[in-house]
């Protein structure tokens, strides 16, 4: 009996803003409970809502990236239910009319691209944040502090439609729109500080069923791997059931990080009644198409666009998608270097490999200014070329990430160019020959990974300044 | 002098010409209001000293000749409802009877500018659900021309101080006909301006589309100069208007409707009589006076009595005890939730977070609130296809003078009623006014009420100004003297 998972998830974004949604608090990041507020975002008795405008330029930019219908005359919810944490016992939401529908994000799995259908794309508020004391939820806990800094703080929802297949599209998913809305500027798209929450439905059905199976609510997953652990938990235990011909019940369920399971939270049958109704505080969001245009202007490259022009250098989907991924200098660097030497191979391993590996080494988080694409060709020019070996080149990164210099004239300063004479390397290949015959007779006699013991000889023979590829070639000749 | 027979502009040049004082007048309200509380309850809390400290600044600045405003050192009452920062805002309910706000509401913060003289808080019906203040925690206000009646509601309290002379104006809130049906029945000006043209931040909400705040005075001349000091674009109201007022004629090329609907059954002889009254006078001014008709106004209750409690529902959620208010114990805290809000809010504001509640849920939102909220739209589509015919709308402002107190409150339909034309000037958001034009004979006030297109404020109190004049009704209550 072959089952099919069917994944849909819903991800909130915390923007980037100055300022709260609804009032002119600050959003900030502290340790200090209670310390922005105001009578609006505490629910005083008779504050008022103003929408933050930068917000709704951000969503909109998000949704139109997005590939999203723009609702051009919409409007808040109230979203009505009560919650400690929630000031106003209702959350300023949207329903019917959000933002942008029907978008869709391209993303790279293994190395096939895929496409995510997204169902809605909806602005709201966040909620204060409730302390549990004694225990880590609220139905053990034996007292519980409030904080309302995060309340009000600006939130965009992404819903997918119920599309995903498994628990690796899910993660490619998160990790393709955590690189939209950074790029987009629009989110810190920290996952460790909560910029991005996640909570995902899984319903499995057998293949043989043409409708979907019983939809599971999975909350609390902090991570992509615990999303992509409780995705796959969530599988394997509806699966069982099924199997077992037991009932699947339509719940909320709890990811548990430390054993690594999921637990029922809440039955969805008596399942709440959020008596939405439009906030008759504020007036409708009327987004006119120059405001749209004027939006659409201000667009970066998108993730998928990068990817498409990475393509073109003959990297694959999974090379371009790491690059989309990283930080932007690192993409532009790669795009003027490969330019530069026409080498996409060794540009690509060169930046994502030794120089990645070496800035991180030395803790630095960006390049040095002096580090340019020029100066990178000329190091990748010279490994091609068989000037220097590829160890000379590391070493010359070395001092260039720390001082400013020629990378050629550093080679030649150093007695690092080799020699590619090759009677002069056939005269210390033949020293070796000589001097090692013992090896040599057991070489031929089928040991060939002395070859390498060989190899090494010449190199050192020649103080590092021969080819190894030419020296290993010579000497299987000379064999 | 008696200042109660003063207006604000009489106040102010005497101010002006130093042959009055701030001082002296806030001495004066505030006999007043001590003789009058025991009797008619109106405020709720006084601000004696504070007050008294406003009026000496204000004479200073009089002293020195620069005022800062022409309202500089008028006193005037705050409805109960309305954020007054360090001062309580109970809305007249046991759930907020121990909050003090932090911060003042925008019209507050607009009078502070000007130099007004804080009276003190007037009383309400709980969190302004109600047409009698019969609803307050705090105990009823009674009517000041006889206090066997009711002073209307919800903003009896509000009402009753202009009336009796306790504060030379007060500020109201007009949800259904809030300002302008106790104004009426108190014998007082009620003006209930184009939603949106004063903020709302700061204004304890019921119904947010409908609430309004507004002036209740002893003339139009001085509802028109407080609302002049109170109104304008409110960056902290998403919901207030950045377009300027327009005008419409206010001179005897003025026309006027007659709204036939509000004339018929449910209107008692004597409310329509000075209707008619009212109608002749202009008549014999040269204004042209039609009858017109809007057939959904008769809709108007049932339809205000969906979104005004669909819209207070989630708007009283926020009163649950966990930051402010009373709170009441509980094991869990949706437990403590359950029981402060058991505690804290009275029968009727209840009654209508439970009709809300209903109303907005799945299965029932279609039929009742949303239904609800495509007949308001039509209702506002008929005023403005009315308002292409005729300037003003003219009818009574409640189908009765002040009624007893019980004589409603076993039939909440009945006291519904009373609001029964006051309702569609919220709805369609349009301005409106109460003018009082004689006794009944019973002696309690009677009124009419004008209704103009949306933001022809200025134009309606203009022309109300001249009706004001032709009516000349200019009697007050003598419970004052009858106790001096």
């Amino acid at each position: 009996m072959n089952m099919v998972p069917t994944i849909g998830i819903e991800t909130h974004v915390e923007l980037n803003t100055n300022s709260k949604m609804f009032c002119n608090c600050a959003v900030v990041e502290t340790e200090n409970p209670n310390e922005s507020l105001c009578p609006t975002c505490l629910g005083l008795p008779g504050a008022l809502p103003v929408p933050n405008l930068k917000a709704i330029e951000s969503i909109t930019m998000l949704a139109l990236s997005a590939n999203c219908s723009i609702t051009k005359n919409g409007m808040f919810h109230r979203k009505n239910y009560f919650y400690p944490d929630l000031p106003k016992n209702y959350q300023i939401s949207q329903f019917d009319l959000p933002v942008g529908v029907n978008g869709s994000l391209e993303i790279i799995l293994n190395e096939t691209k895929e496409t995510v259908e997204i169902e809605r794309v909806h602005m709201e508020e966040d909620t204060g944040k409730s302390v549990h004391k004694g225990s880590g939820r609220i139905d053990s806990a034996t007292s519980t502090l409030l904080d309302f800094n995060r309340s009000g703080v600006p939130l965009v929802e992404i819903v997918t439609k119920p599309v995903i297949k498994s628990s690796k599209e899910a993660v490619s998913y998160i990790e393709e729109l955590r690189q939209l809305v950074i790029d987009l500027k629009i989110s810190e798209g920290k996952l460790e500080k909560g910029n991005l929450r996640f909570d995902a439905n899984i319903s499995v059905a057998k293949e043989s069923d043409n409708e979907l199976g019983v939809k599971v609510e999975i909350k609390n997953m902090n991570s992509l791997r615990s999303l992509e652990k409780a995705i796959d938990y969530e599988i394997k235990r509806q699966t069982k059931l099924i199997e077992s011909n037991e009932v699947i019940i339509q719940e909320t369920r709890h990811w548990d990080e430390d054993k690594e399971v999921t637990s029922s939270m809440r039955s969805k049958e008596g399942s709440a009644d959020y008596r939405y109704f439009s906030d008759p505080d504020l007036p409708n969001m009327i987004l006119t198409d120059e405001f749209i245009d004027n939006i659409k202007k201000t667009i970066p490259t998108l993730p998928s666009q990068k990817r498409d022009k990475l393509s073109e250098t003959g990297l694959s989907n999974s090379e371009s998608n790491y690059l989309s991924k990283s930080e932007e200098w690192i993409y532009n660097l790669f795009l003027e270097t490969q330019k530069l030497t026409n080498d996409t191979k060794s540009t690509f391993n060169l930046i994502t490999g030794e120089l990645q590996g070496q800035l991180r080494k030395a803790g630095m988080e960006k390049l040095p200014e002096w580090l340019t694409s020029e100066k990178l060709s000329e190091i990748i020019k010279m490994i091609n070329e068989n000037k220097i070996s590829f160890t000379s080149g590391k070493e010359i990164l070395t001092n260039l990430i720390q001082n400013e210099m020629s990378p050629s004239k550093y080679a030649e300063d150093n007695n690092l160019i080799q020699d590619n004479d090759s009677d002069e390397i056939a005269k210390i290949v033949k020293n070796v020959i000589d001097s090692n015959k013992e090896v040599v007779e057991r070489v031929k006699d089928g040991e060939e990974k002395l070859v390498g013991f060989l190899v090494g000889q010449i190199i050192k023979s020649s103080k590092g300044n021969i080819n190894p590829s030419i020296a290993k070639d010579l000497l299987l000749k000379e064999l | 002098m008696n200042v109660s027979n003063l207006s604000i502009s009489e106040i102010s040049n005497l101010y002006k010409n130093k042959e009055l004082k701030p001082s002296e007048v806030y001495e004066e309200v505030f006999t007043n209001a001590s003789l009058s509380e025991s009797i008619i309850h109106a405020h709720l809390k006084l601000f004696q000293d504070e007050a008294t400290e406003a009026s000496k600044l204000s004479d200073e600045r009089y002293e020195k000749g620069n005022p800062l405003s022409d309202i500089d050192g008028i006193p005037i009452a705050i409805k109960d409802n309305i954020n007054l920062k360090n001062h309580e805002t109970t809305c007249s309910s046991k759930m907020l009877s121990n909050y003090v706000s932090p911060y003042d509401a925008t019209v507050i913060k607009k009078l502070r500018n000007n130099g007004v003289i804080f009276t003190g808080k007037t009383n309400l019906d709980e969190f302004a659900m109600g047409s009698s203040t019969e609803n307050s925690a705090f105990g009823p206000t009674k009517n000041p021309w006889n206090p066997e009646h009711v002073p209307g509601g919800s903003s009896g309290g509000s009402a009753a101080v202009v009336s009796v002379g306790s504060a030379v104006a007060s500020l109201g809130s007009d949800t259904g006909g809030s300002i302008r049906q106790p104004a009426s029945f108190c014998g007082v000006v009620g003006f209930k301006p184009t939603y949106g043209t004063v903020s709302r931040y700061g204004l304890v909400a019921f119904a947010s589309s409908l609430d309004q705040i507004g002036p209740i005075t002893n003339s139009v001349e001085d509802a028109k100069i407080l609302y002049n000091s109170i109104k304008g674009h409110d960056p902290l109201d998403a919901t207030s208007i950045k377009e300027s007022l327009v005008e419409i004629p206010t001179d005897k090329n003025a026309k006027v409707g007659v709204v036939k609907e509000l004339m018929e059954e449910g209107i008692s002889d004597e409310s329509r009589k000075e209707v008619e009254k009212t109608i002749k006078l202009l008549k014999e001014n040269g204004n042209k006076v039609v009858e017109v008709s809007l057939p959904l106004t008769k809709m108007a209750l049932s339809i205000y009595y969906l979104i005004a409690p669909a819209e207070c529902s989630a708007n009283l959620s926020r009163f649950d005890g966990v930051r402010y208010g009373i709170r009441e114990a509980g094991s869990t805290s949706y437990e403590m939730m359950e029981n402060t809000r058991a505690e804290g809010f009275g029968e009727e504001v209840k009654k209508r977070i439970l009709l809300g509640t209903y109303a907005l849920s799945a299965g029932y939102y279609d039929a009742y609130y949303g239904q609800a909220l495509k007949a308001r739209s039509a209702i506002t589509k008929d005023f403005e296809n009315i308002f292409k015919e005729v300037d003003y709308l003219i009818s009574p402002t409640t189908p009765t003078p002040a009624f007893k107190f019980g004589e409603k409150t076993e039939n909440p339909l009945e006291m519904y009623m009373s609001d029964l034309c006051t309702i569609p000037a919220n709805l369609a958001g349009i301005p409106a006014i109460s003018i009082p034009t004689g006794l009944s004979k019973q002696d309690m006030p009677l009124s009419i009420q004008l209704m103009s297109p949306a933001r022809t404020d200025s134009s309606l109190l203009e022309f109300s100004e001249s009706i004001e004049k032709l009516l000349s009704f200019n009697q007050r209550t003598s419970l004052l003297e009858d106790m001096k």
